[in-house]
């Protein structure tokens, strides 16, 4: 036999994990995502806890106009998404299972403590946006006398979001 | 449409990282494949996706005159492959064993008995073999890539690999050979 064809008989696959490949890639995405961060994301993250991370996400893109990076999501091997990442302009805010971090979602704690403040360009065209997504209005737009115009909404969780536009002061 | 080749996929990553994502779908299952050939499963499992992240973070070095990423693809995974040495001899040793079993179990007492000594002697010669040699032949024969290939991993000229697998040839056809009377036939 040549020695080629000896070298061949020594050739042996081996057994994987099924998981073996997701989390390859993991590894790899986590390079990905080091690589996009310093360019796109801001120094404060906030992150907020949700019971359905999924049902959040595609809440926050239909309702309010919001992005999921997709390299930041993560995702379990059973296509659960755990977390990931949405920007809107410059904002970025964290969308992850409750409970991973300590904090839970007002659905399951039952309060509010904190709300998130947005600024957007036209107030008016959002709020419609996000009324017919199915948002629960919590407080009408209306102008406030800083020069403010803003609504408030509930996310399907009860997370609260305000949705501001800031006039400019005329410079006189 | 045809699907993009993974010189674009790699070209375009540059301005858009994400997009390097592909070129794992395409060929981590094969990658993957032959580091467990190479270190076993638990290695492969380890490593596959550290091969993943060097590529990526030597996407631009890449030679997008290349076609397709897998043969260096190979080439980050043969560097790797070299701090796990001890592991590669371990396991190519209990493949020599598994050969000669199966041998054993087909043919006849004389030729199993011929086994058993041959393809020790094999994972031996291939284990003897310098590193550079090893690796050409291994990428040859249990991978199946063409020597253009081969040279496209190991970044040599192909008229090197060329002399490399002659040479790599010639050492397991000595090692193999019965020194003196000594025949790998025993009686």
């Amino acid at each position: 036999m040549k020695p080629v064809d000896l070298a061949r008989k020594l050739r042996r696959e081996a057994a994987f994990e099924p998981a073996a490949l997701d989390r390859g890639k993991e590894t790899l995405m986590a390079a990905i995502r080091q690589e996009v961060e310093p360019r796109r994301r801001p120094t404060i993250i906030p992150q907020l806890p949700y019971e359905n991370v999924g049902a959040a996400l595609s809440f926050l893109e239909r309702a309010f106009g919001f992005q999921v990076i997709p390299a930041s999501r993560l995702e379990g091997a059973d296509g659960v998404v755990h977390h990931a990442l949405v920007e809107f302009g410059d904002g970025v805010i964290g969308i992850g299972t409750q409970g991973a971090h300590g904090a839970i979602s007002p659905q399951s704690g039952g309060i509010e403590s904190q709300y998130v403040s947005v600024a957007v360009a036209d107030v008016e065209t959002h709020y419609r946006r996000a009324l017919a997504a199915g948002a629960r209005i919590a407080k009408e737009p209306r102008d406030h006398g800083s020069g403010a115009h803003a609504y408030e909404a509930f996310d399907p969780e009860g997370h609260r979001w305000r949705f501001v536009h800031q006039r400019l002061r005329e410079v006189r | 449409m045809s699907s993009p080749s993974d010189a674009e996929v790699i070209g375009r990553s540059l301005g858009e990282p994400e997009a390097f994502g592909l070129i794992y779908d395409r060929h981590a299952a094969a990658l993957l494949r032959f580091l467990g050939r190479r270190a076993g499963a638990r290695v492969a499992e380890g490593l596959v996706g550290e091969l993943f992240r060097i590529a990526f973070e030597r996407r631009k070095a890449f030679d997008p005159s290349r076609g397709s990423a897998l043969p260096w693809l190979y080439g980050i995974g043969s560097n790797l492959l070299l701090k796990h040495r001890r592991g590669e001899a371990r396991r190519l040793r209990a493949s020599a064993r598994m050969a000669a079993a199966e041998a054993a179990e087909k043919r006849t007492t004389t030729a199993a008995l011929d086994a058993r000594l041959l393809f020790p002697r094999v994972a031996d010669a291939i284990e003897a073999l310098p590193d550079d040699e090893r690796e050409a032949l291994l990428l040859f024969a249990w991978e199946e890539l063409p020597y253009q290939s081969v040279a496209e991993a190991l970044d040599l000229p192909i008229g090197t690999v060329r002399s490399r697998l002659n040479r790599a040839r010639a050492r397991l056809r000595e090692l193999l050979e019965p020194k003196g009377k000594g025949k790998v036939r025993s009686q």
